[in-house]
């Protein structure tokens, strides 16, 4: 164990700190030595990277029960007059 | 002037569900999602003088329909002050020199992730694991990635220190992760 040994817990929080441009000098050292050596953390990053790109696309295709809208309706309605 | 941009009497009608489509995998409650579409509509119906028509009808509601959305996070953060737990599920996924366990360590997806995703199943599975996270890394999850707030705003509006948003936002990840690899790759 040296100093610029990190655990795998410990390299995948900085990789979720990477993301926010936070990273200190010693810590893009300690995690760029980690991911070079390790498979499993440079996974964890193209996967979590991954997820977070989709997550914001996110599409459902609700519809609305009728009888809700006509709520909203006449609460609008309410509120016009 | 306004009347002539607008169309409430065509708002439910136009946008209902829409909005709903839009708040409903945000706050993961279907009666919720459906109040703050109605409070979408009459807080524009009260702000109505104030639209001038730089954007479109539609954005102009979408864009009050996120205020709600982080309101209703923010609101809801107040109600769960709890410290930052100093255990958390994530952690049981390293062994006790924090390396990966066997049954918790990444896997190959198999997946191009420079391709586009055009998956009903990886929406249903993400949808029911991030219900599974605690409410707090919900909200901050939500607000970072589907929302866009920058960190500073979340905190913020959360009312948490950056560390701890730091914390909560890889527990997230780490859940979300492990979640879709058991239950979407392994379909």
């Amino acid at each position: 164990m040296n100093f610029f040994n990190i655990s795998c817990k410990k390299a995948t929080y900085l990789v979720s700190k990477k993301e926010e441009g936070k990273l200190s000098w010693l810590e893009k050292i300690q995690l760029r030595g980690h991911l070079t050596i390790c498979s499993l953390c440079r996974k964890f990053e193209m996967q979590t990277g991954w997820i977070g790109k989709h997550a914001g696309h996110v599409h459902v295709e609700a519809v609305l029960p009728e009888e809700s809208k006509e709520r909203m309706s006449s609460a609008l309605k309410e509120v016009g007059e | 002037m306004s009347q002539v941009l607008l169309n409430p009497d065509k708002w439910v009608d136009l946008y209902a569900d829409a909005l709903y489509s839009y708040t409903l995998p945000r706050v993961n409650d279907a009666a919720l999602a459906e109040d703050l579409v109605q409070e979408t509509f009459l807080s524009a119906w009260k702000a109505r003088e104030g639209f001038k028509g730089d954007a479109s009808e539609k954005s102009w509601l979408f864009t009050i329909c996120k205020n709600k959305i982080i309101d209703h996070y923010r609101k809801k953060a107040k109600d769960i002050v709890q410290p930052l737990a100093e255990k958390d599920h994530s952690d049981n996924y390293f062994d006790e020199v924090e390396h990966w366990t066997q049954e918790d360590k990444p896997a190959d997806w198999g997946i191009d992730y420079n391709s586009a995703l055009d998956n009903k199943d990886f929406y249903r599975v993400f949808e029911a694991c991030k219900k599974k996270l605690q409410q707090i890394q919900q909200s901050v999850f939500v607000m970072k990635y589907m929302e866009d707030l920058d960190s500073a705003e979340i905190c913020k509006a959360l009312d948490i220190t950056a560390s701890n948003y730091w914390v909560l936002i890889h527990r997230a990840k780490l859940q979300l992760r492990g979640c879709l690899e058991k239950n979407w790759i392994n379909l």
